[in-house]
């Protein structure tokens, strides 16, 4: 039995299983990273947009701040979001870009001067300060009141993965490349790291370690169609769920992003939106001003996801082969700015559809982009019921998203849930001992090695590849942007039926070492289940929040659904997965529930709303003299580490 | 971990870097050198005299009161090119492929890709291969016989000499090598890349492709011309040719004693016409040989 | 897009070095083709319907991460972003990448070679400060356009097809090849890395570095992502030479 001993094992080496290791490995502690591919070829890397931070130097941005950056987010999340976890982001996320500035990011600069831009369909001279040349630029992004997404041309994902992995070369953190965690090692409560196959040789190597980080990314692949990589398959949640103890957090909470493009689902950023880009029917109709005439185009997005399919559904769809779509207009943005700020945009039509669009539009349609869900952590990363295990990066659900993640804060969440988290597992490294019996290891190895020997040995089964399709097809048609009770039902039944189908998977090639079959048929039944949580918590769900739109139910019910749902798997025999949830405090609340302004509201709203409206009225009222750092320490004092704590220095305003 | 120098004090040798330069500093007067020689050697194109014309010049005739000049200038010449010649070849060698694996390898590639850069560099080394050997071999005789460059003299070489199958096949490599080289220059070093390099680069290339078209014809007509010179001279091997023959052939007579063979009256100063030469077929074979021997 | 089906013959090579008695050769497989499909569809196709046991890396299948660089025939290129259509006899053939670590049939270890790659080259930041660096003041400006041509640079995905296409890096292993370049002059043109050309030299002033580079410009022809090999290498090339 080969096992490896470390005091902190991170498995995935995206921007959040990077910077984990990172913050241990500064901390002194020896630190593992385990990565199905090498780290910089991780989904991170895709991120085209740009990240989040309210550094406000670009004069679109001006005046902003983490107060304002807090709301959108906790707006975007549709109120379902920790709104602790939400103000620690807000104030950390200008510190992670600085840092990363000076790691090597190359983050497109202000400019001095006047400058053209695209804003509703027009075009604008807008005239950036002297004094801002040189700092970080950002660009307008969906559901947010400033310009705050910084950005390296299209690149930003590319640039800060390649920074960050480059850090950890530096600090030289072992990352062990094309190794997979296939299962938890857990005794009394305890995570005590995990059972890793080598997906060369084969082999199963014991990762022994006091804390665990799981930074897997996120689930896309349930999905036919998603703009995720194909090893965006959740396989790091999975692994949790099966120990019965972790629980995974909002799994319904899925994310589609309106323009990925037709048919592959391929992603253009949000960032063609945002410099200016517009949505168009079949009859080359700008419709999204009719739908939502404030923020049009650049609604939340899955706002503007649900109005496309509205819209296509009225029968205004660009028809194809591939079902109805609607176009992306970016030729108004000229091709000076398209083939410096687009280009991976254009390279993508030019090599997939064969276009050019600076003169043609893009045919899009909304496709699943972004797993809100995943294990449910405290503040501060950890797993509420299983100790020593920590997640961060869109594998968690340290739930700063809500029901809906903005765009731009996800890459920031990685890397600032990095940074925090970081610091916990580090205190965790710290504060506790290696601690396990050989036994238990030998335990969990036996059971993954009894596992793989069924499956090679089995001569007769299911095909794994087919169960896969089936299931991914079952999530797309019944688990989608619109959701209904009778489809949701359905698809609850048919994947229970794929669960029992999954136990009995036969391969063809029947090889223990590197075998493409042997990985998919390790991997589809742990999908299988997550499909379930999504599924089934969407089933019980009967409201609609964020990305979750019930057409039975299309208010938002904070009175009954003013929680997060808690999924776990105790039993593994079991069909299906058990569900429960929390309840979330109103009366804590920095921002009581409102309106996020799209559309009518329709709010079913909790009793408490008005209460703590109130309260915080009277607060404010009572320290006339706060300022917003007091005020906001009155209204909702958080833990934050002590190095994150300080202001932010913004040009014309200093610390202010 | 902090940087690289601060871990290790060793310093790294500037060999690497000085002999780079060194390559592409004689590569570069070796291929500027051979557009010069081309245009000289093309000379004869427009007839013997302006070739003579030449070959004089170079041996600094207008210096010389006699109007003969110093073939020692042209020896200088050769031994500072030949030593240019050397030194590049040797420096060149480094980057050939050194063992049958290596070449194997190269070879895959070049039949994997069929990359036109990677195959035009290929064509360098076999040529630059080919002229170490056929290089050397003209370097050499023109370093020991500096004052023999003349229409008659140089097309004597070429026929009568057997010359014309190493000099064509030189002409065709150092053509090659010398064009791609220095187009390979423009990209090692990043010159006339302009605003936009790789624009540029197309265009040292359409240009270096007519350059190495351009010289070759030169080149082609040249040796032809020489070839129909010492066709037709081959009698009078080791006649010299203009008005300074006469001087020269004095002198020659007077230190070498064979030479008086060919001791004929001065020709016109009339570039000659075939018929002339026509007429004056009857000398004795033998003598030419002897002739020969004299220059070998 | 045509929408008449035809059959394409994909040539694949196959060879898994972990299976006794197994040998290289070449397998035929045929497949349906479909509008606007690539290799990493087909491929999928092949491993799904035909024979699960073949090997090959795809991740972003979007031409981003840099995954699945193999040759096509005869082009290192990224497969999931090269449409069949492209080749109209319906004929194609793929190999893995030359010079890498053969893991099996098209799948090869250049995450290793990166790695390896970027540690030789140093390919961070050098500055002893960036560790302290005070993130809560406003960060250090840098030119607009000094950021524009560090991001040109960094564009590079470490997909190895500019390893693959330089005959030189074949026949001389050590040589540190074209994306060692790019990753060099990217951090040379970086005001924030304080490493001085001495420093620089210590790293490639040799003949497995700059000077080992013969101009063969395959990395600059066949680098997906467009990346100015050609003027950067050169820019190197006279940065190093002029050291005393
Ligand atoms: C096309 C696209 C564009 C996006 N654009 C933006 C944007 O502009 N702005 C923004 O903020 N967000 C964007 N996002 C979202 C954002 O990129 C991701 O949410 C974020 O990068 C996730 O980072 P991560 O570190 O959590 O996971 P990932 O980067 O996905 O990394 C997961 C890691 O886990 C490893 N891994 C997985 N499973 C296992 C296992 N079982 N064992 C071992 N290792 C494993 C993988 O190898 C990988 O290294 C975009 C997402 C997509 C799909
Ligand atoms: C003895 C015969 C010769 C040999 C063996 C030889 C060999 C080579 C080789 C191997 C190269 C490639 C170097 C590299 O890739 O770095 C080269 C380059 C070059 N050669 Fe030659 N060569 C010879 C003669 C000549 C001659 C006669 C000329 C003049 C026309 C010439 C001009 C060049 C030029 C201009 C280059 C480019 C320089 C460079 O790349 O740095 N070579 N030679
Ligand atoms: C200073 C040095 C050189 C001198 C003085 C010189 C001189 C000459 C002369 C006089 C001729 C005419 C033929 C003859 O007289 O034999 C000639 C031809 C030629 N030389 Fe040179 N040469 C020199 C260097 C070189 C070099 C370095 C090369 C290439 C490697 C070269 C290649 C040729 C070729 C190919 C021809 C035949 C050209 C033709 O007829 O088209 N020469 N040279
Ligand atoms: S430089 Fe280009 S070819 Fe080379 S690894 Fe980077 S992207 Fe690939
Ligand atoms: S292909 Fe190789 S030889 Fe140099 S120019 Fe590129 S690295
Ligand atoms: S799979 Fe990512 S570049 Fe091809």
């Amino acid at each position: 039995m080969k096992v490896i001993y470390t005091d902190s094992l991170v498995i995935g080496g995206g921007l959040a299983g990077l910077r984990v290791a990172i913050a241990a490995m500064q901390r002194g502690y020896d630190t593992i990273i385990l990565s199905l591919v090498p780290a910089k070829r991780s989904h991170s890397a895709a991120a085209q947009g740009g990240m989040q931070a309210s550094l406000g130097a670009t004069i679109k941005g001006e005046g902003d701040d983490e107060e304002i950056h807090f709301a959108d987010t906790v707006k975007g999340s549709d109120w379902g979001c920790d709104q602790d976890v939400a103000r620690m982001f807000v104030n950390t996320s200008p510190k992670a870009i600085r840092q990363l500035s000076a790691w090597g990011v190359p983050w497109s600069r202000v400019r001095r001067g006047d400058r053209e831009v695209v804003i509703n369909g027009e075009k604008v001279i807008i005239t950036e300060k002297d004094e801002a040349h040189g700092l970080i630029t950002a660009r307008d992004f969906g559901g947010t009141k400033k310009w705050r997404t910084c950005y390296t041309s299209d690149g930003a994902g590319h640039t800060m993965l390649y920074a960050m992995d480059n850090k950890a070369i530096q600090m030289g953190i072992p990352i062990h490349e094309r190794k997979e965690a296939i299962a938890l090692i857990h005794e009394d409560g305890v995570c005590h790291g995990a059972i890793v196959r080598d997906l060369i040789s084969g082999e199963l190597i014991a990762y022994v370690a006091k804390a665990t980080t799981i930074a897997t990314g996120g689930y896309g692949r349930l999905y036919s169609i998603t703009t995720n990589a194909i090893i965006s398959e959740g396989i790091g949640n999975a692994i949790a769920l099966e120990t019965g103890i972790a629980a995974l957090g909002n799994m319904e909470a899925v994310q589609f992003h309106p323009t990925a493009i037709v048919p592959v689902g391929i992603l253009t950023t949000e960032g063609c939106r945002g410099d200016g880009g517009l949505l168009l029917d079949k009859d080359g109709y700008r419709f999204m001003p009719d739908y939502e005439p404030g923020k049009k185009e650049l609604a939340s997005r899955d706002v503007v996801s649900r109005r496309m399919t509205e819209h296509m559904r009225k029968g205004k769809g660009v028809p194809s082969r591939y079902g109805d779509h609607l176009w992306l207009d970016i030729t108004l943005l000229g091709r000076k700015h398209i083939e410096k700020n687009l280009r991976e945009v254009k390279e993508i039509c030019e090599y997939f559809l064969g276009i050019d669009p600076v003169e043609e539009y893009i045919p899009v349609r909304p496709t699943q982009h972004y797993s809100m869900g995943g294990i449910r952590t405290k503040p501060t990363g950890e797993s509420p019921t299983l100790k020593g295990l920590f997640s961060a990066g869109e594998a968690a659900c340290w739930d700063m998203h809500g029901f809906n993640r903005l765009g731009g804060n996800s890459v920031a969440e990685t890397v600032v849930a990095g940074m925090i988290v970081g610091e916990f597992v580090a205190d965790y490294c710290a504060a506790n001992a290696l601690n396990v019996s050989t036994s238990t290891i030998q335990r969990f190895m036996k059971q993954e090695e009894k596992k793989i020997t069924d499956l090679l040995v089995r001569d007769f089964g299911e095909n794994p590849f087919q169960l896969k399709a089936e299931m991914q097809k079952i999530m797309m048609d019944k688990v989608g942007i619109f959701r209904n009770g009778e489809d949701l039902s359905q698809a609850v039944e048919e994947l229970k039926v794929l669960n029992r189908r999954a136990k009995k998977i036969a391969l063809r090639n029947r090889i223990s070492s590197s075998n493409p079959e042997l990985v998919e048929a390790i991997r589809v039944p742990k999908m299988i289940k997550l499909a379930q949580c999504v599924a089934y918590g969407a089933l019980l769900r009967t409201e609609s929040r964020g990305a979750h739109a019930r057409e039975d139910f299309p208010e938002r019910n904070d009175r009954d659904w003013l929680k997060r749902t808690l999924t776990t798997w105790k039993d593994d025999s079991a069909d299906m997965p058990e569900v429960f949830y929390e309840d979330l405090d109103v009366m804590k609340m920095e921002m009581p529930p409102g309106s996020r302004g799209y559309g009518v509201d329709n709010t079913v709203h909790h009793p408490d709303t008005v209460k703590r409206e109130l309260e915080i009225e009277e607060i404010k009222k009572a320290n006339p003299g706060a300022d917003r750092f007091e005020l906001q320490e009155l209204l909702n004092p958080i833990p934050i580490p002590e190095k994150f704590k300080g202001k932010n220095e913004r040009i014309g305003r200093g610390f202010k | 971990m902090d940087s690289y120098i601060i871990e290790s004090n060793k310093k790294k040798s500037r060999l690497p870097a000085r002999l780079d330069f060194a390559q592409s500093g004689t590569g570069l007067i070796l291929g500027l050198f051979m557009w010069v020689h081309m245009m000289l050697i093309g000379s004869i194109i427009l007839g013997k005299g302006s070739f003579n014309f030449v070959a004089k010049t170079m041996e600094l005739a207008f210096l010389s009161e006699t109007g003969h000049g110093f073939p020692i200038a042209v020896f200088f010449a050769v031994l500072t090119i030949f030593t240019l010649f050397i030194t590049h070849a040797l420096l060149g060698v480094r980057k050939f492929p050194i063992s049958w694996k290596q070449h194997r390898i190269m070879r895959d590639q070049m039949q994997m890709m069929n990359h036109t850069d990677t195959n035009l560099w290929y064509v360098q080394v076999i040529t630059g291969f080919i002229m170490f050997f056929a290089g050397s071999v003209h370097l050499y005789i023109m370093m020991t016989n500096p004052g023999s460059i003349g229409p008659y003299m140089s097309a004597d070489r070429i026929v009568s000499g057997n010359m014309w199958p190493l000099y064509l096949v030189l002409l065709i490599c150092v053509e090659l090598h010398g064009t791609i080289g220095l187009y390979r220059l423009c990209m090692k070093w990043g010159w006339f890349a302009g605003k936009d390099a790789k624009k540029s680069r197309q265009a040292l290339k359409k240009f270096k492709n007519r350059a190495t078209i351009f010289f070759m014809t030169v080149g082609i007509l040249a040796l032809l011309v020489f070839i129909v010179i010492g066709i037709n001279h081959r009698d009078k091997v080791g006649e010299r040719y203009g008005s300074y023959v006469a001087v020269e052939q004095v002198e020659q007579v007077e230190q070498v004693q064979t030479d008086t063979a060919i001791a004929v009256p001065a020709e016109p100063q009339v570039p000659v016409v075939e018929g002339t030469l026509e007429s004056e077929q009857a000398h004795e074979p033998e003598i030419v040989q002897e002739v020969e021997v004299t220059h070998e | 897009m045509s929408d008449q089906e035809r059959v394409l013959k994909f040539q694949i090579f196959r060879y898994n070095p972990l299976k006794k008695g197994d040998k290289p050769r070449m397998v035929t497989y045929e497949v349906t083709e479909a509008p606007g499909m690539t290799i990493f569809i087909a491929l999928n196709d092949i491993r799904e319907q035909q024979d699960p046991s073949i090997q090959f890396d795809f991740v972003c299948r979007a031409g981003i991460c840099g995954s699945c660089a193999m040759v096509v025939n005869g082009q290192p290129t990224l497969a999931c972003r090269t449409l069949t259509s492209l080749y109209e006899d319906g004929e194609i053939k793929l190999l893995p990448l030359p010079g890498f670590e053969l893991i099996g049939d098209l799948s090869v270890n250049t995450g290793k070679f990166m790695r390896a790659m970027s540690e030789r080259v140093e390919s961070w930041i050098h500055d002893t400060r960036a560790d302290d660096v005070n993130y809560e003041k406003l960060e250090e400006r840098m030119d607009p356009d000094v950021a524009d041509e560090i991001y040109e640079l960094e564009r590079c995905v470490e997909c190895g097809c500019c390893v693959s296409a330089c005959a030189t890096k074949r026949m001389r292993p050590d040589f540190l090849s074209a994306v060692g370049f790019m990753r060099l002059a990217r951090f040379a043109l970086d005001p924030r890395d304080k490493r001085t050309d001495d420093e620089f030299y210590e790293i490639m002033g040799d003949d497995d570095g700059v000077f080992g580079c013969m101009t063969l410009l395959g990395c600059e022809d066949y680098c997906p992502k467009d990346l100015p090999h050609q003027t950067q290498i050169a820019y190197l090339r006279r940065k190093m030479v002029l050291i005393r």
